[in-house]
């Protein structure tokens, strides 16, 4: 049996996963998701969500050491308490309808329908019951999954993961397969947006081998790299390069125009990504006002090639674009020199504050003549001619297509020169003056200069994105460089590694792209990133796709060793 | 000016002659507490000396003194005739002086090899611009660099192995031992060592104290050691510099400094180490 | 030779910015003035109403401040923590309002919704610290400030979720219809309550912090943290403490922010927020006196300057950049003089 502080930490758990549960209803995230199918008739995405917590904590709660049935106890026990408390709230909430919607106002009849499962004939008692009892079976699955063997439980959550993708995928999947003739295949996968039970089932069993198949591949994979020879290494290096390059070739003709549109959206964030990993990843320096960079970027360019703007010059976007460069990185120079002696937090808030500034400018009555107020300045003319061009194989490329190109060949640049820079004397002075900011100095590394640089080269590649942006959309308004970019920005490196370029992109396909696939959720993006980024940082600080060092530098501070923050670290660094 | 050493006699031509560093009237007040009292100090070149005195009594403030971390409040230091009193660190470091630290400062989580390349910045070239193109003569100063901090990886006595090993995972007496290397990669004039031997039992100390011996006279490299370890202190230094309360109290060989007894006074008085 | 202590290029722009600002100043100043733009009628007006918005900054700030003083971070989720405060109050408030309570009662009604507030607001705190905070006593400095950008992003959000987008606009209590007339002048009822209370909780504040045993080991903590520990201080409870008071105190701000402006909305941390959080860097971070005062000079700049100096330079729509006004003097202040009026190098 479950010893007293078990069935404690049971019971709390399932409180808090109550609490949960109760939270994602009355948000409104499983309710905004009660619409998109899983399993058609059967499962919807909504009805997952709910089941998650449940099973997370049956999960969680059955790690401690003790016997199967202790064990599979404490899971139950918390699913129970979950399931109650969620049922209890719902019981309530249904007592004090329609009241209760002036307060909580996700909670209409439908919302309360959906979660006491109407749909299926029962009456509020009879949904919380059911609710009840779900609970409870989730979370003893999720405890009899975390007693099963470590590769039964990767082969389950790769098949879950399987389906999920699959299901994410719909929108656009099925356009695809209908183009290119897979109408039969398609007719068997989807019905009415979601799975089939056949079809779902299919899934879960290709990825859960997929996922088992998965390390032994991996496996044979590097054996076979590292035995072959130097030439013939850098033969395969050179193939997979050259196989990489052409599929992201395609991937505009491959992925249709919404996704493409999407795949545009996630590179400018790809693109930011890599100026702000510069800045925070390498240098180590928080800059909440990283939007002005872009704002900087994209207005210049406006007012130089815009034919209607204050300056009215039509210049072509390959001549301004050194320009803006150059006067960003320039810009950076002004705004950090006087703000990089400031130790971290501050210095975090000075860059809001520069932000806020710029953003509050950029519209404001006073610049109008220059800026053109809160309308912006329009008739900003594309990169490449008119917007519409043609490429081999491809064919003619237009609207978010005619961006992805020159697009992907910044964020290719950007990550060669972030490459470089992290491999190189810069990259170690900007790495130990992370560390110990002191006696980096004395080491002879000028601090204040190496924080500038990377200031600037964050600035310059900031504003190349803002340059191809204010091309994108053929004109600025001031109304796209919020706060909230930055902190978007900042969400996609922490969440990929700060310092780990591939993390950089990894981070913004999952935080730019999921909600444009799951677009009911993206009402929601920002609480998801407040979320993810106290997750991440609590979880797993050295990201998604760590950089070592970084990695050893954060799991360092998990462990009780470290100096508690005292008066010694002063508002500015490194002063003496 | 000529000097007789047991490596014989040699002309000193430079600037500043037979002394690498002097100091004077150096004082280094905080806000009404005052750690340094006019401090009048010389460090003849290729010599090793020493600095130590009761616990307060101001070496360490000293120490940050001639290497920019600190600026006097008044007085002067030069070294090589070059006025260092009021340069940031960077700078008295790329002049040629370089430190280890009371509690390892190590760069933890870089590599070995990393952190003696970093040592090694001031005398490397290479800028961002360099970096990005990667052009042969980057290549070549990296390459450079690296071999060097080999050399001195196996000079210091770290095993060529534990060069991709994490800094703090190296034992103790190995992390000391990465902290020399990192100081001498600047190819410096003047070495400030504090307290290299803290924390070491008597068979590292010795070990400890014939490194800085035949550092001194293989490298020529002028060494200024805080210590509280009087058998290295004794064993090692040419000449001793004592501190109480901020100010200097004596001055002299090994022998003279045993046998003051304003010394003993400082030390037995408050009960230190001897 | 001896080299000059070098005169970087930053430091000269710096002087030049410096002087730049200074001028600036003088002249808008001097023309509005002397073109008479506004009777002293007026300027008085925007000088009370300047306070009693200074007085809501400055009890937000000593959160900031408190906090602060005890961990060394800045708590970047205290303005949503203001808010939930008065996000709160204001359902209550409704239902006061409904059951006739609030205007056939005001004197009780209006301290029980400050108190609804304050405690409202105690509670995320003192969860956001448990939760967030407290895993990431020891890690870098960086990992705290993200997690609270990150708790900021999940509590606004939240609170935009559960109770919607929209603007909940205050009841009207009569009580605060109107003006006073104090030694002649008349001031806005809201205001004047505002300002009262908001001085009665500052010296309840102070009062705790010098006189109670609690308010000692504050302090003691925030001097050395773990010479407190080893004199038997619970580091732990005193932080949560901390937390605590700095929610309530901005808890109470919020029902006191929506008495003046009449509504809350789930975005209004975040500018009430940043300038409190001027306010207490102005005073002197970790400065408790220097937070009020901080808080009252940051009120009364915001509300005097659009007129008194941008005016005067002939920008057009000043108010619009009043909030630039704000981020502007949190800039100065950082690069200028980062510790405040009142603040002194720590360990010094």
């Amino acid at each position: 049996m479950p010893t007293g502080s078990d069935l404690r930490r049971a019971i709390s758990s399932g409180l808090i996963t109550g609490g949960i549960m109760i939270y994602l209803v009355a948000v409104g995230i499983a309710p905004a998701l009660a619409e998109r199918q899983v399993i058609t008739d059967y499962l919807t995405l909504g009805r997952l969500m709910l089941a998650l917590p449940a099973l997370a904590v049956g999960y969680l709660v059955a790690g401690r050491v003790g016997s199967a049935i202790a064990r599979s106890a404490s899971a139950l026990a918390a699913g129970v308490v979950a399931g109650g408390l969620f049922s209890a709230a719902l019981l309530a909430s249904v007592a004090l309808s329609p009241g209760i919607r002036s307060v909580l106002v996700r909670l209409s009849t439908g919302v309360l329908d959906f979660v006491g499962f109407a749909d299926l004939g029962l009456e509020a008692t009879g949904g919380a019951l059911l609710m009840f009892g779900l609970a409870a079976g989730l979370a003893l699955l999720g405890g009899l999954i975390r007693l099963a063997p470590g590769a039964v439980r990767r082969t389950i959550v790769g098949g879950a993961g399987a389906m999920l993708v699959v299901t994410l995928l719909e929108p656009f999947l099925r356009p695809r397969l209908l183009q290119w003739g897979f109408a039969e295949f398609d007719d068997w996968l989807y019905v009415a947006h979601g799975m089939t039970p056949i079809s779902a089932t299919s899934v879960f069993v290709v990825g859960a081998i997929l996922t088992g198949v998965w390390p032994r591949a991996r496996q044979a994979a590097k054996a076979r790299v590292a035995n072959a020879d130097p030439g013939a290494r850098s033969v395969m290096r050179w193939a997979l390069l050259l196989v990489a390059l052409a599929f992201l070739y395609t991937v505009p003709w491959l992925s249709g125009s919404f996704l493409t549109q999407v795949i545009v959206l996630v590179g400018f964030y790809v693109l930011l990504g890599l100026g702000l990993n510069i800045v925070v990843g390498y240098a180590g320096l928080l800059d909440l006002g990283y939007v002005a960079f872009y704002a900087v970027g994209a207005y210049f360019t406006a007012l130089i090639t815009s034919p209607t703007s204050a300056l009215g010059w039509g210049l072509n976007f390959w001549v301004a674009l050194p320009m803006v460069v150059a006067l960003s990185a320039v810009v950076g120079l002004m705004i950090g020199a006087p703000v990089l002696r400031l130790r971290g937090d501050y210095l975090a808030i000075v860059t809001l504050g520069f932000g806020e500034i710029a953003r509050v400018l950029l519209g404001s009555e006073a610049l109008k003549p220059w800026l053109g107020g809160p309308t912006g300045i329009l008739s900003v003319p594309f990169m490449i001619g008119d917007g519409k061009y043609s490429l081999p194989i491809i064919g003619e490329q237009s609207g978010a297509a005619a961006t992805y190109f020159p697009l992907l060949g910044f964020c290719v640049l950007a990550a060669f020169v972030a490459h470089r820079l992290k491999y190189s004397r810069t990259g170690r002075a900007w790495n130990a003056m992370r560390e110990d900011e002191d006696v980096a100095q004395a080491t002879g590394i000028s601090t204040v200069n190496y924080k500038l640089l990377a200031f600037a080269m964050g600035a310059a590649v900031g504003s190349v994105g803002g340059a191809a942006f204010a091309t994108h959309l053929q004109g600025v308004v001031p109304g796209g460089f919020i706060l909230l970019v930055s902190i978007t920005v900042l969400a996609v490196v922490v969440l990929g590694g700060m310092g780990s370029i591939p993390g950089v992109i990894v981070g913004a396909f999952a935080l730019i792209g999921t909600p444009e696939l799951l677009r009911e959720f993206a009402e929601y993006k920002l609480l998801v990133y407040g979320a993810v980024l106290v997750a991440v940082m609590i979880l797993r600080p050295e990201g998604l796709v760590p950089d070592a060092a970084r990695k050893a530098e954060l799991e360092e501070s998990r462990t009780d060793d470290g100096p508690l923050h005292g008066p010694e670290f002063d508002v500015i660094s490194g002063d003496a | 000016m000529t000097t007789e050493t047991s490596v014989g006699t040699h002309e000193m031509g430079d600037p500043g002659g037979r002394l690498l560093l002097v100091a004077r009237a150096v004082t280094k007040a905080f806000e009404g507490l005052v750690a340094n009292r006019d401090i009048d100090f010389e460090i003849p070149r290729n010599s090793i000396v020493s600095i130590i005195g009761p616990n307060g009594a101001g070496k360490t403030t000293f120490f940050n003194q001639l290497s920019g971390v600190y600026h006097p409040t008044s007085g002067t230091i030069e070294l090589e005739g070059t006025d260092i009193s009021h340069m940031p660190p960077h700078e008295v470091a790329r002049l040629g002086v370089a430190r280890t630290y009371q509690n390892i400062r190590l760069f933890q989580n870089m590599t070995v090899l990393a952190n003696v390349m970093v040592g090694r910045h001031v005398r490397m070239h290479g800028q961002w611009y360099g970096a990005i193109a990667r052009t042969a003569g980057i290549r070549r100063e990296e390459a450079a660099a690296e071999r060097r901090g080999f050399e001195l990886l196996e000079l210091v006595g770290l095993a060529r192995s534990t060069s991709g090993e994490l800094a703090r995972n190296l034992p103790y007496g190995d992390q000391r031992r990465l902290e020399v290397g990192r100081a001498l990669a600047s190819d410096p004039k003047l070495l400030l060592l504090d307290e290299p031997t803290a924390g070491m039992n008597p068979g590292e100390t010795k070990r400890m104290t014939d490194f800085i011996a035949r550092l001194q006279r293989d490298l020529q490299l002028t060494i200024l050691l805080i210590e509280h370890d009087m058998k290295v202190v004794m064993g090692v230094s040419e000449r001793i510099t004592v501190l109480d309360y901020g100010e200097k109290i004596a001055e002299g060989t090994p022998a003279e400094i045993r046998a003051n007894p304003r010394v003993i006074e400082a030390y037995l008085g408050k009960q230190a180490s001897a | 030779m001896r080299r000059p202590s070098s005169i970087r290029p930053a430091d000269v722009v710096l002087w030049a910015l410096g002087v730049a600002i200074v001028v600036g100043v003088s002249v808008g100043a001097f023309a509005t003035l002397s073109a008479g733009l506004l009777s002293g009628d007026q300027w008085r007006d925007l000088l009370i109403f300047g306070v009693s918005q200074g007085s809501v900054y400055a009890l937000i700030a000593l959160g900031y401040t408190l906090v602060y003083g005890v961990l060394f971070m800045i708590n970047f989720a205290h303005g949503d923590v203001f808010m939930f405060g008065g996000m709160t109050a204001f359902f209550v408030a409704d239902y006061f309002s409904d059951s006739g309570f609030l205007n056939g009662n005001p004197i009780l009604a209006v301290p029980l919704l400050l108190l609804v507030g304050a405690l409202s607001s105690m509670i995320v705190a003192i969860v956001l610290e448990r939760i967030a905070y407290r895993p990431l006593r020891r890690a870098p400095r960086l990992v705290p400030l993200i997690t609270a950008i990150g708790a900021s992003l999940f509590i606004s959000n939240s609170v935009r979720g559960l109770y919607g987008d929209s603007i909940k606009a205050y009841p009207r209590i009569d009580f605060f219809q109107g003006t006073w007339d104090i030694f002649g002048i008349p001031i806005l009822k809201a205001h004047a309550t505002v300002i009262v209370a908001a001085v009665a909780l500052m010296a309840v504040l102070y009062w705790f912090v010098e006189r109670t045993r609690t308010g000692r080991a504050m302090r003691a903590v925030s001097e050395d943290k773990d010479t407190a520990a080893l004199m038997g201080i619970d580091v732990d409870r005193i932080i949560v403490t901390t937390f605590a008071i700095g929610g309530m105190l901005a808890g109470a701000a919020g029902v006191l922010y929506a008495i003046v402006y009449n509504q809350v909305i789930w975005s209004m941390g975040f500018l009430p927020g940043i300038k409190a959080f001027t306010a207490a860097v102005l005073g002197g971070i970790g400065n408790i006196f220097g937070a009020m005062l901080g808080g009252v000079v940051l009120g009364i700049l915001e509300s005097l300057a659009p007129f008194l100096l941008l005016s005067g330079l002939g920008v057009p729509s000043p108010n619009q950049l009043k909030d630039v006004i704000a981020f502007s003097v949190l800039v100065l202040v950082l690069i200028f003089r980062p510790y405040g009026l009142f603040g002194r190098k720590e360990g010094t």
